[in-house]
């Protein structure tokens, strides 16, 4: 198994990194990491979430991006992508008929329609998104890093599925031309890692258990796991025992058990992890002062940022 | 609405609860905590889980909990010291079967039915249309409100951000199976080759046929085949949709939603408790869930003069503040949620965060008792 501070590193080689998990673990807040990371390292980077509501540009504390993209601070662009619009999109790139496009997308049956055939909406999803990772500007990439936060785990394997099943199902043409590419980029290794973000809790640790093996089962390339949110460790066992059983350590002490309750709670799913996945997993810390919001992001990505070592 | 009995949640006076919210915050927990509740206090009641943790299910003594109703067995209260004077029922919902389920009431024959059961796009139809998955689970409250005799019927419901996927979704259902409009859009796939592309206008004609070269035109017929393996169903449809869709505003249910004290999930919440209070559905709970206790203990100067008297390492009482001011930190975060949730008129009911999962019915009984203390003080 490489070190993970190895397997952070070259992940940012990589030209499309996707994240995912459990509801809830802290996706939004490992891309944005990421993205902020990569940025202050130079590379030109494209934050894409799905259908979000724009939480990425609200943690890197930008004003909201919307269905364009949106540079939030030097390097860095972002983008919600809704199914809607990748989809008008699609069709009038692939059309050329703008005013007609944009009329019978409007119209509301058309949505129900559209909404209907299967996959549809995760294939303009996906396509927009890996458009932007091969999009050129003059001679090189227009972007050097797409990041994902992609939907929980369920969703996130229907989306990242998309190029193999619905390239398996339709006929020789445009579409399956597009699947086809697709397929190639998000499974090489070289270019693309799927990566798993966790929390040192029982059902989070249990989804990534099914998800990694899942990815595994459909051959999607996978980068690291990061695990978030790990509580301190601050006292040894028994350590607490030689406090006073009077004011204030009685009160002191129930306090300061719950936080090592959880801690030890975070200890052993911690283990349970590293002992089930075959992914390097990287420790992201609970931020107890700033758990939220673009502080705690900035934080984030310092701490991320320290994991990689002197290597620039 | 009826009276409460003694010790039932301040809120379960509606007979049906349907319990939302996002995903992750421990909404299917507490639906079968509430349901117990109403069954120690006297109620028969049903709690219908969509993925319940592994855990929950056993604590309800139901490792193989199915899509059929099952009682939780009187043995598993004797060993949490409950005495129910009520019955606990639970379920799975199987959103999948429920569909099936539907399908089979309103298809005339049994080959249109499996001419249905093999289409492609229905069995995509669940995760295609959004919503459809909320659909069916209210679809499944509103069968079983009137073919059971509950007293209370407890609805976890799919992860929902958004509460229009969960209000809209009767109607995008019926919109959908509207036959209508499947012939509307789809004469030309059906005419395909052959003339009848009017109906578009003849860009619309070409428009329909670009789409056909994305995604095949075999795609096409396939859903032209669906909607029209759908006919004569629509009705029934229709009507069910309208009484689903008045249940949920009858004063027979009410609506439990679920939160954290983060700012994504109130902020979501927030959101939601607008929309259902628009929709004028009756929210009888907002639930924060797994709240840091308050710190009350001494910290800073207090703390080292106290530990130095006591004679305690300077070094462990420097972490013990430490981890207090932390503890306290969030404890303020929490505060700063719930305050918010104030600001926009909602008392929020606030159920402490638990050092263990729950894994048997002590603990499910217990996660709700201060909101059994309210109901009392009441």
């Amino acid at each position: 198994m490489p070190e993970p501070i190895e397997a952070l590193d070259r992940l940012l080689d990589r030209r499309v990194l996707v994240l995912t998990g459990k509801g809830g673990v802290g996706k939004s807040s490992v891309t944005a990491a990421l993205a902020a990371l990569a940025a202050r390292r130079g590379k030109r980077v494209l934050a894409c979430e799905v259908n979000a509501n724009d939480r990425l540009p609200a943690l890197l504390g930008a004003p909201p991006a919307g269905p364009s993209l949106a540079e939030l601070r030097p390097n860095l662009w972002s983008v919600d992508v809704r199914p809607h619009e990748a989809m008008l999109e699609y069709a009038q790139m692939k059309l050329h008929l703008p005013a007609i496009v944009r009329a019978v997308f409007e119209n509301r049956l058309m949505r129900y329609f559209l909404r209907a055939i299967p996959s549809l909406a995760e294939v303009v999803i996906l396509g927009k998104i890996l458009f932007h990772a091969r999009e050129r500007e003059g001679e090189r990439p227009r972007f050097d890093l797409v990041l994902v936060d992609a939907p929980a785990t369920g969703h996130a394997l229907a989306l990242l599925r998309v190029p193999e099943v619905v390239g398996a199902a339709v006929p020789p043409g445009a579409l399956a031309d597009d699947m086809r590419w697709m397929r190639a980029l998000l499974e090489d290794p070289a270019q693309t890692a799927i990566n798993l973000v966790s929390l040192p809790e029982e059902m989070p640790v249990n989804e990534t258990f099914q998800l990694e093996r899942a990815l595994r089962d459909v051959g999607l390339p996978l980068g690291v796991c990061f695990l978030n949110g790990v509580w301190p460790h601050r006292f040894a066992p028994g350590e607490l025992d030689q406090l006073p059983p009077r004011p204030p350590w009685t009160e002191v002490r129930a306090a300061v058990s719950h936080l090592e309750a959880r801690a030890d709670l975070a200890l052993s799913e911690a283990g349970r992890l590293r002992r089930g996945t075959d992914l390097p997993v990287i420790e992201l810390p609970y931020l107890f002062d700033a758990p939220f919001g673009p502080p705690a992001i900035e934080r984030l990505s310092l701490l991320l940022e320290g994991k990689l070592g002197v290597a620039a | 609405m009826r009276p409460l009995l003694p010790g039932e949640l301040p809120f379960a006076s509606r007979r049906l609860q349907v319990c939302v919210g996002a995903g992750g915050v421990g909404k299917t927990t507490l639906a079968a905590a509430i349901a117990l509740r109403a069954a120690v206090a006297g109620r028969k009641a049903l709690v219908c889980t969509i993925d319940p943790a592994r855990r929950l299910a056993d604590s309800l003594g139901l490792p193989e909990l199915g899509h059929d109703r099952r009682r939780v067995p009187v043995e598993r209260f004797a060993a949490a010291g409950l005495e129910p004077r009520g019955e606990l029922w639970a379920m799975m919902l199987d959103l999948k079967r429920s569909w099936d389920e539907l399908i089979a009431r309103h298809a005339p024959s049994v080959e249109q039915r499996d001419r249905i059961y093999a289409n492609r796009f229905y069995r995509q139809l669940s995760s295609a249309l959004a919503g459809s998955q909320e659909y069916i689970a209210v679809e499944k409250l509103y069968e079983l409100s009137q073919t059971t005799d509950y007293d209370l019927i407890v609805l976890d419901t799919p992860p929902t951000a958004h509460a229009l996927d969960f209000l809209d979704a009767p109607n995008r259902v019926v919109d959908f199976l509207d036959n209508d409009a499947a012939r509307w859009l789809l004469t030309p796939a059906l005419a395909a080759g052959k003339i009848g592309l009017g109906l578009f206008g003849r860009g619309g004609g070409r428009l329909f046929r670009g789409i056909s070269e994305l995604t095949g035109a075999e795609t096409l017929r396939e859903l032209a085949d669906f909607m029209l393996s759908l006919s004569g169903m629509y009705e029934g449809f229709k009507e069910r949709a309208g009484k689903v869709k008045k249940l949920l505003a009858s004063p027979e249910a009410g609506f439990v939603l679920v939160t954290t004290p983060k700012p994504l999930t109130v902020g979501e919440a927030l959101q939601f408790h607008g929309a259902l209070e628009k929709s004028g559905l009756a929210v009888g709970a907002v639930i924060a869930n797994r709240v840091h206790a308050d710190i009350r203990a001494a910290g800073g100067d207090e703390l080292a003069r106290a530990g130095r008297s006591d004679g305690l390492p300077e070094d462990l009482v420097r972490r013990i503040d430490r981890a207090l001011s932390d503890a306290r930190a969030l404890r303020h975060g929490d505060e700063e949620q719930l305050a918010r949730l104030r600001r926009a008129g909602i008392e929020p009911f606030a159920l402490m965060r638990r050092d263990r999962d729950v894994h048997d019915l002590g603990a499910l009984w217990s996660l709700t008792e201060p909101l059994a203390a309210k109901g009392d003080a009441a």
